[in-house]
């Protein structure tokens, strides 16, 4: 053999591992998803995989998932539905991953739960709420949130204690903003509210200065926001611009993250919002896994983060039940499960929805987010009227 | 209906003209690099967000205030505008249409992923400058006010330099005709890279007036190019006056668009303006047939 030729096979030797990297492992259990590290979404979605992957590496440390290791596969939806749809599609087919984990968001959540349907292949949806999604009669996807529509409940069943009547409704134009939106209107009838102004606005809309002085214009006791993290802060931000004055102030998603007092700061205090998740809820390893969380990632989870280790958990539940990774045993697993883990409970209807999980309400108060609703999860009491701007 | 009291539509008109100064101030760069060059920067946002984030590291690591960081990033990005023109953009000058838009396309997705890189895709705020003034009923945003008024100021200064200076004009001249420009001895190709300079200067300062209003991340100059292009369009390609009329003119309607009809309505205002301009002037509010 001459050196050119022991030269060129040893350079196909490594271009073969370039070109072929370590393959699967043939005894891996492959778990595919799709999170929006980019976009809109991008905060939320990477709190969602990063406790996913907290999952991982403790079911991975315990010896693995039916004694096999767990790998897990994936990409950046760049909060785009028809991104995630794309992706799910090559998740099944192109990377033929055994188990699939929901994205973040209802919005992208519709779009990949029709590719898993097409599939036939069960998905356990760690973020998304909005009940639009079970009412399409799916048989695959397994929601783990508290549904959208009841997110506002307990708020406006404060405003109504208070003796307020007038509701400002604003939201976004997609699925899980109008999903909170259709709840706060239905429960507003219930209680005898008056929706005074309501406006759905774009994914992009960064001003929001218009909507705010026409709700000033209607006088409104209560504005409640079906929001994301960035519209409902740059929303509180003009509120205070145009002294927007109200008795509550409640938003999705924001208020239930630390971004929103990191970046409103002293502006945060009063505002009220939802949590599908806080680390002192009373569930079994809850706290280990915030303290855990906070080790390894430098910040407190939020419930994003929460939501995708619970989705680790029930998909382990699911397929311990079932004994194997066969589609048809870990669904039917899915529907018949009923099981408390750190995140809380998870049981589903016949449809897939959630149905045993409660909601949560919090409030910031001293810089700090709290529980405050209901009573027995609560670690601090509601404050209200909301101060005026002019007096803090 | 309340709407018409003339409390709100005052409020509506202050807040459409503060918004649309600071439109006027990043549309009069993209189109003084147009008239200069027959370039069509599409990384003009980018550079805006380099001065936003520019503002952000300075508030969060020392402290700085949003306006005295003018200071610093204003001649920082003239000079990464007069390299960049020097090592890129001038080999794609007088090429076709197609050369320059590619490579200063190519620096948008550079820059955003630089962005991406540094700072993830969080949104970012700078909590400095809140709350409003308060005028009996009226409460102008304390942001908006000052960011309006630095802008223009900044785009006013800007104006004058190319009416009064010898430096100014020489900008028009080439922007008139860069060979008879050149045969009268002024060197064009130092007068583009001072140009490209300016607009990027001008991007710089419309950055730092955006970290104090919106919360923004390296992909938020989408919206505000796509607001620019349509009104360099409404105000006539390549002038200077055009793209400022034609950024308050947004500015304003934006503002009655979203108080009287929807938000919603009002981003895609810019767009049926546009098309409205087009009809009844395809030159623009000040173009000229030439383009």
């Amino acid at each position: 053999m001459n050196r050119r030729y022991l030269l060129s096979s040893l350079l196909s030797v490594v271009l073969a591992f370039i070109v072929f990297p370590a393959a699967t492992h043939a005894k891996d259990i492959v778990v595919g998803t799709s999170v929006a590290l980019t976009g809109k979404y991008a905060r939320t979605g990477q709190e969602q995989l990063q406790g996913f992957q907290m999952w991982v590496d403790e079911v991975n440390a315990r010896g693995g998932l039916l004694g096999q290791q767990v790998k897990l596969v994936h990409y950046d939806d760049e909060s785009k539905p028809e991104t995630g749809a794309k992706l799910y599609e090559k998740l099944i087919t192109d990377d033929k991953v055994d188990l699939l984990i929901g994205p973040y968001s209802s919005d992208v959540t519709m779009a990949a739960s029709t590719v898993a349907e097409k599939h036939n292949m069960p998905m356990v949806s760690s973020g998304a709420s909005a009940s639009e999604i079970w009412e399409r009669g799916y048989k695959n996807t397994f929601g783990l949130y508290t549904l959208a529509e009841i997110y506002m409940d307990q708020i406006l069943e404060l405003g109504k204690a208070k003796g307020l009547k007038k509701i400002a409704l604003v939201y976004e134009n997609t699925a899980f903003p109008r999903g909170v939106a259709s709840g706060v209107k239905t429960k507003a009838k219930q209680l005898g509210m008056q929706i005074v102004f309501e406006e759905e606005y774009g994914k992009a809309s960064t001003d929001f200065s218009s909507m705010i002085i026409k709700i000033k214009a209607k006088k409104a006791d209560m504005v409640i926001g079906g929001s994301y993290l960035p519209d409902s802060t740059a929303f509180m931000r003009q509120a205070k611009e145009n002294r927007l004055y109200a008795k509550i102030f409640a938003f999705a998603v924001g208020p239930g993250l630390p971004d929103f007092g990191q970046n409103l700061g002293l502006d945060a205090e009063g505002v009220m919002g939802n949590t599908q998740w806080e680390p002192t809820l009373k569930l079994p390893g809850a706290k280990e896994f915030g303290e855990k969380y906070k080790a390894k990632y430098g910040h407190e989870p939020g419930y994003h983060a929460g939501g995708g280790y619970g989705a680790g958990y029930v998909l382990e539940a699911a397929v311990k039940k079932a004994g194997a990774t066969d589609r048809d045993k870990v669904r039917a697993a899915l529907f018949a499960l009923d099981t408390v883990n750190a995140f809380g409970r998870f049981k589903v209807d016949a449809t897939g929805k959630q149905i045993g999980k409660p909601a949560y309400a919090v409030q910031w108060l001293g810089g700090e987010r709290h529980v405050v609703l209901p009573a027995e999860a609560a670690t601090a009491k509601v404050a209200y009227p909301f101060k005026d701007w002019g007096k803090r | 209906m309340d709407l018409l009291e003339p409390d709100i539509l005052l409020q509506l008109l202050i807040g459409g003209l503060l918004a649309g100064m600071l439109y006027a101030l990043l549309a009069c760069g993209l189109n003084l690099v147009f008239g200069v060059m027959r370039v069509i920067n599409l990384a003009h946002a980018e550079l805006m967000l380099v001065g936003a984030f520019g503002a952000y590291v300075l508030f969060t690591v020392f402290g700085l205030h949003p306006l005295l960081s003018l200071l610093i990033i204003v001649p920082l990005l003239f000079i990464a505008g007069y390299y960049l023109q020097s090592v890129l953009i001038e080999r794609v000058v007088g090429r076709p249409m197609l050369t320059s838009l590619l490579a200063t396309y190519g620096v948008s997705i550079i820059l955003i992923n630089v962005g991406l890189l540094l700072f993830s895709a969080d949104f970012k705020a700078i909590p400095a400058l809140q709350g409003s003034f308060l005028i009996g009923e009226l409460a102008i945003s304390k942001p908006r006010a000052t960011a309006g008024a630095i802008s223009l100021l900044l785009t006013v200064g800007v104006y004058l330099f190319l009416e009064r200076s010898r430096l100014g004009k020489a900008i028009r001249a080439v922007s008139e005709h860069a060979q008879v420009a050149a045969i009268c001895g002024i060197d064009v190709r130092k007068i583009r890279m001072l140009t490209f300079g300016m607009a990027a200067a001008m991007a710089g300062a419309a950055g730092v007036m955006l970290s104090v209003i919106y919360s923004f991340w390296p992909g938020s100059g989408v919206d505000f190019i796509q607001k620019c292009f349509a009104i360099i369009i409404i105000g006539g390609m390549g002038n200077f006056l055009g793209a400022f009329y034609g950024g308050i003119l947004l500015g304003v309607v934006e503002a009655f668009v979203g108080g009287f009809a929807s938000t919603q309505w009002a981003e895609a205002v810019a767009y049926l303006l546009l098309v409205t301009v087009l009809l009844i002037r395809p030159t623009g509010l000040k173009g000229v047939a030439r383009v």
